[in-house]
């Protein structure tokens, strides 16, 4: 079950172009993982898998806060919200 | 917790309190000396508590955190990394108009991450430490916001790291699943022989999110690009604080969970070391730009680290930290010429910026130089003996493929310092445009790295010691 939701997120980071389902995709792959820790918190009747799925609520959001305040930048400088006109520099 | 706990974690709490001290010295009055000024307190405050903590050391402070030689070398090298990237950031920012005085809260609290990172025994706080660090490192990449560079490299870092750590939390969470510990003695204790099926992927999946961070191939993509975008001393910030910290960690979770025994994993991160020597030094020959040129280098060294890591045993993990030390200045000190020589509009990353700069500034020609010959490995550098040491403890543990490639590459990536070098002594007149005067605490920092970066070319002995009885603390 977090498998495939995690997989599903994966799936959406690589195929979409637009920058907010990009972000939307890792929030999912990162709530499976915190799916995953409850399950294996309730394997062993453990509070930890709980703990560690705060920690990662509390992180996605602040990852989200500073992803979205980059959006604007891009949106402000590029007048689009496509990731692939943000590629300026090539490795 | 007791006296002795707090005592022992005084240096990560005096780093804890950093950025808040910076924030509260913007509140009163937004004054960019004031801004430096505390945080550079800061730091040394915590640098002058690492004795104090010696002395508590070592000792396990919650199930979390463990506070002994070895974390607190690292949290001193961190500190003071970061204390040298503060001093070169002053005189960048000097330049520039924007409110600058963030950048200090963002650097000093990834600084704590980091340091975090250093001294974690426990899933709950190596994830931590690595948030800490991740997001600040967002808007520091990011930090001159109106230049398009920096904003395309902090997304891309953003959405990469995002999706790293959420790798790493997966293969967390099936090997909590499995084994129904989190830290890291607990799983070397039940791991004990048994086979458990779930983590051996579990641990692959850790790999990559650790992987990400030390910017070894395949998981190096984002390194050029993020080097190229971001401010020149945030460069040497990601360069050095965030490997250093996760490098420590590194090494403490697989000498700590014995999970060497997992042959496929250390099969795995063989691979990776191999790819990322080769890698790092065939692309580097292409590159034009000095900060890519730098980045590609930079993979191509943690690969040697990788190195020393698979040899092992109290050797290899010397070596490692050895060479993570060398590294540091080395990096530091490339970088923070890049850093001095840029202006207002742009950072000095052209190699045509270097063309005949022995000509216009002879000294500084002179640091860069060293610098890169210590990156290339060549004697009486800091760079040559941690190499030294990395083919030694490789020899030792005979893993004789690894070792030849290491020789080979490193000799192939001479080419790429060489061919910066020849254009700085290129004779040429001066007709580019000339650079404003040295900033002063920048080049301060310079000159004491360039003297580090050969004093310990020249007298390792001391710093070897000190090493030998951090990592022995590992063990």
């Amino acid at each position: 079950m977090a498998g495939v939701l995690f997989a599903l997120g994966l799936i959406g980071l690589l195929v979409r172009r637009n920058i907010i389902f990009i972000l939307l995709s890792i929030e999912i792959m990162l709530n499976a993982a915190g799916l995953a820790f409850i399950v294996a918190g309730a394997r062993w009747a453990q509070p930890d898998g709980q703990v560690m799925f705060m920690f990662i609520l509390a992180m996605a959001a602040a990852e989200v806060s500073v992803g979205l305040a980059l959006v604007l930048g891009l949106q402000r400088l590029y007048k689009t919200l496509d990731t692939d006109a943000a590629s300026e520099m090539k490795g | 917790m007791s006296g002795s706990d707090f005592l022992a974690l005084s240096p990560l709490i005096a780093l804890a309190l950093t950025p808040l001290a910076v924030m509260v010295s913007i509140m009163i009055r937004r004054s960019h000396w004031a801004a430096a000024a505390a945080a550079i307190a800061g730091l040394v405050v915590s640098l002058v508590l690492l004795g104090a903590a010696a002395n508590a050391a070592p000792r396990q402070v919650t199930p979390l955190i463990v506070v002994d030689a070895y974390s607190l070398f690292y949290t001193g090298l961190i500190a003071a990394a970061t204390l040298a990237v503060v001093l070169l950031s002053y005189g960048y920012l000097e330049l520039q108009t924007i409110n600058r005085e963030e950048l200090y809260i963002l650097l000093t609290a990834a600084a704590f991450g980091s340091a975090v990172l250093a001294s974690s025994s426990h899933y709950a706080s190596f994830f931590l430490g690595l948030e800490i660090l991740s997001v600040p490192l967002y808007g520091l990449i990011a930090f001159l916001a109106a230049r398009k560079r920096p904003v395309e490299a902090g997304l891309k870092y953003l959405v990469l790291a995002g999706a790293s750590s959420s790798f790493l939390l997966f293969g967390m969470a099936l090997i909590y699943f499995d084994l129904g510990a989190m830290s890291f003695g607990e799983i070397a204790a039940r791991l004990g022989g048994a086979s458990f099926a779930l983590v051996v992927p579990g641990s692959v999946l850790i790999l990559a999110g650790i992987g990400f961070k030390l910017a070894v191939v395949p998981f190096h993509l984002w390194t050029p690009d993020v080097y190229e975008g971001a401010p020149a001393p945030v460069t040497a910030f990601v360069a050095t604080v965030s490997k250093g910290g996760m490098l420590a960690l590194l090494l403490r979770y697989f000498y700590s969970s014995e999970s060497r025994g997992l042959s496929p994993v250390m099969i795995v991160i063989a691979i990776i070391a191999i790819a990322s020597m080769v890698t790092g030094n065939f692309l580097a020959l292409l590159q034009d730009n000095v900060k890519r040129i730098l980045a590609y280098s930079s993979i191509a060294h943690l690969g040697y680290m990788l190195v020393a890591f698979l040899a092992g045993g109290s050797e290899g993990a010397a070596a490692a930290t050895f060479y993570v030390t060398a590294y540091f200045v080395t990096t530091l000190g490339a970088f923070g010429c890049v850093t001095v020589l840029s202006t207002r509009e742009r950072d000095a990353d052209r190699l045509e910026d270097y063309r005949g700069l022995f000509w216009r500034r002879p000294a500084l020609a002179a640091v860069f130089s060293a610098m890169l010959l210590s990156l290339a490995g060549l004697p009486l550098t800091a760079g040559f003996i941690g190499k030294f040491y990395v083919v030694a403890a490789g020899a030792a543990a005979s893993i004789w493929a690894l070792i030849i490639i290491l020789v080979v590459t490193s000799a192939i990536g001479l080419f790429y310092y060489l061919r910066v070098l020849f254009v700085m002594y290129e004779r040429r007149e001066p007709e580019a445009p000339e650079f404003a005067v040295l900033p002063a605490a920048g080049g301060g920092a310079l000159a004491v790295l360039a003297v580090l970066l050969i004093w310990l070319g020249i007298n390792p002995g001391p710093l070897v010691e000190m090493i030998r009885a951090a990592v022995a603390a590992l063990i």
